[in-house]
């Protein structure tokens, strides 16, 4: 007797008892939706958490720490911005490194007239443009002209615009900033988002910060690297060739990207431990359920099991069609979970904005263990059908 | 052939032994057409389950087509019933959710013939039986002796050389009865061995000789008919 014909068989026992096989499967299609959805946001979740430390674009910021000796030799150490040009030029040769992205950042003034402003005045290369959006409301952005020509213009916030300018049209005026003139080309994007109340900043290409400031050190540089997977050795070179320039022991740093991967990767496995028990426990108690029915249905049907005997239906085969319904029944009601997981979780990551992900690993895990659920809770009422006395189920009213 | 030698019988009932069937020693020929008779409770029942291979004698042996049955294995057993035997009863014993041809096709199943051959040689049993216009009737819409008929076509489906009845007229009607006997009476003519246990001395008019069983004994085996 073939698979095929035993499968046909199931579905059409299970068929004639619909509401009872649903409900039976009710147990395992929630056990395994939970499981799926729990998964899915995980892994989403994971891998949000693992994109956002990394940065988009492949990017790794480099720290600067000054170590306690070099604090007792100059206690001012972090006061001077740590990275020169001559860093950002040797950094640019890293093989793997795309982009430097530099800037500086000074606390200063920008006034109009008599409207005075405490302003944060951040320089930046051109590199900065690619990587961070720095979107012009009106006026216009930074041309290669403006970086190589040091020329005395500037982005300023939206926040700083209506504190200067209130309804006026900014563009084309010339603001003081710490004292020395600079023409606004354009007003950034208003920031969105509830929290997002805007500062009040102007940007300046680098050389022209460096001229109002008179200062050329950098005091945040950013790596790009060509690919996620070059960015742990660029990280790596980067900090250990500055700290070479700059004489120190680890001063210069990049997060380790590995681990962290490996802290979220326990924290993943500790959760996935958890939930797999629970998950565990519920699909437990949904097997149990199957096993009962199984059991009542065997029962039912002893009658059913004595005529397929007297007709020449071994002990073994008897058995294997009891194992394949309970195996059928529990098959279904994982398949019907996944889909119930699967649509539940992509409902929870579209209101929640966290993004889910269902692997075929996961989906494959769903089929084969709601089967060998079906297997391991089926074997003892198949096994109480095939042992049953032929002439005494012939007879069972 | 068929030849039972001192078999017995015996039921564990609590901490009682009782002996339904003591030292039975029977031969029946192939060919024949067998009416086994006696008072309720004397054996019959017992008795056809262990000629079926439904069950096994306490002692004693059973001699199949030659071979020793009574020292079979439950697996070997199945095949016997399955190729070798056919078995009608009083309460017909279809599959109630299978239709007519599905019931038919149940004992090939188990014997491992091909889809399409299957549903062949079930039609074909059926036409036999008379009943190919009630193919795909579900047993509830049959009447009895339409339901007895579609359990003898499955009987015979697998061309058993043995066909046994355990009061298959029981639950009909006398005109029912006759037709079905007439049936056994066809088949019988085939070359089919038939054993037919039965309370009515009519119904065991229709065999070539009837045997009768007292307290687990056989009291005597009559000649109806001269072979
Ligand atoms: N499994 C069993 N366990 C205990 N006793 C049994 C069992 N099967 C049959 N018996 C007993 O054996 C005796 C013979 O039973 P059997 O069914 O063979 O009688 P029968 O001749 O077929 O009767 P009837 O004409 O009423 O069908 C009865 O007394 C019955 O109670
Ligand atoms: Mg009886």
């Amino acid at each position: 007797m073939s698979f095929m014909e035993n499968l046909i068989m199931a579905l059409s026992s299970l068929k004639a008892h619909k509401m009872r096989s649903i409900l039976t499967m009710l147990g395992i299609i929630i056990g395994v939706g939970a499981v799926i959805i729990v998964v899915a946001i995980g892994q989403g979740g994971e891998a949000m958490l693992k994109s956002q430390i990394t940065g988009p674009g492949n990017t790794v910021e480099i720290f600067y720490q000054p170590s306690d000796e070099e604090l007792r030799a100059n206690p001012n150490i972090l006061l001077q911005a740590p990275f020169t040009q001559e860093d950002i030029r040797a950094l640019e040769q890293i093989p793997e490194v795309k982009r430097v992205v530099a800037s500086g950042t000074k606390a200063s003034t920008a006034r109009i007239q008599k409207k005075l402003a405490d302003v944060s005045v951040t320089g930046i290369n051109q590199a900065f443009l690619q990587l961070n959006e720095l979107n012009t409301a009106n006026g216009r952005n930074f041309s290669t002209a403006d970086f190589l020509g040091a020329r005395r213009v500037g982005l300023i916030s939206d926040k700083l615009k209506n504190e200067l300018f209130k309804e006026k049209n900014p563009i084309g005026s010339i603001i003081m900033v710490a004292n020395q003139p600079v023409e606004v080309i354009g007003v950034l994007e208003k920031p969105t988002g509830l929290l997002a109340f805007g500062s009040m900043e102007i940007y300046l290409p680098f050389q022209t910060w460096k001229i109002i400031f008179g200062s050329s050190d950098f005091t945040q540089v950013t790596l790009q690297a060509y690919s996620a997977e070059q960015l742990q050795t660029a990280g790596k070179k980067a900090a250990s060739l500055l700290n070479k320039m700059h004489n120190t022991e680890k001063s210069y740093q990049v997060i380790n990207m590995e681990e962290i991967a490996q802290g979220i990767g326990q924290v993943t496995r500790i959760m996935t431990l958890i939930i797999g028990s629970i998950a565990g426990i519920s699909l437990f108690v949904g097997g149990i359920g199957v096993m009962n029915i199984m059991l009542v249905s065997v029962t039912e049907r002893t009658r059913e099991i004595g005529i397929r005997m007297a007709l020449g239906a071994t002990r073994g085969q008897v058995l294997i069609q009891f194992l394949i319904e309970s195996m059928t029944l529990t098959l279904i009601g994982g398949i019907i979970g996944i889909f119930l997981g699967w649509g539940t979780a992509s409902l929870i990551s579209f209101f929640a904005g966290w993004p889910s992900l269902v692997s075929w690993q996961v989906v494959l895990g769903g089929v084969l263990f709601s089967m060998a659920i079906g297997i391991v809770f089926g074997i003892l009422p198949a096994n109480k059908a095939s042992k049953m006395n032929p002439i005494e189920s012939l007879r069972y009213e | 052939m068929i030849q039972l030698q001192s078999i017995k019988k015996s039921f564990l009932i609590g901490k009682e032994k009782i002996n339904v069937l003591n030292d039975i020693n029977l031969t029946i020929e192939d060919g024949e057409f067998v009416a086994i008779m006696g008072p309720s409770g004397s054996g019959k029942s017992t008795l056809m389950n262990i000629i079926g291979c439904l069950d096994k004698p306490s002692s004693g042996n059973y001699f199949l087509e030659g071979d020793d049955v009574s020292n079979y294995n439950d697996k070997e057993l199945a095949k016997v019933r399955n190729e070798s035997i056919g078995f009608v009863f009083q309460q017909f014993h279809l599959l109630p959710r299978l239709t007519a041809l599905k019931n038919v096709e149940l004992p090939m199943i188990y014997a491992g013939v091909s889809k399409q051959e299957r549903r062949e040689r079930a039609v074909e049993a059926l036409e036999k039986v008379g009943l190919s216009d009630r193919m795909d009737h579900l047993p509830n819409a049959l009447s009895g002796g339409q339901k007895q008929r579609v359990a003898i076509a499955r009987a015979i489906v697998n061309k058993p050389k043995l066909v046994l009845a355990d009061e298959p007229t029981g639950a009909l009607d006398t005109k029912t009865s006759k037709s079905i006997m007439e049936q056994f009476r066809e088949l019988n003519e085939e070359g089919v061995t038939i054993v037919v246990v039965t309370h009515e001395p009519e119904i065991a008019e229709y065999a070539d000789r009837t045997i009768m069983v007292r307290d687990g004994m056989i009291q005597s085996s009559r000649f109806e008919r001269g072979l």
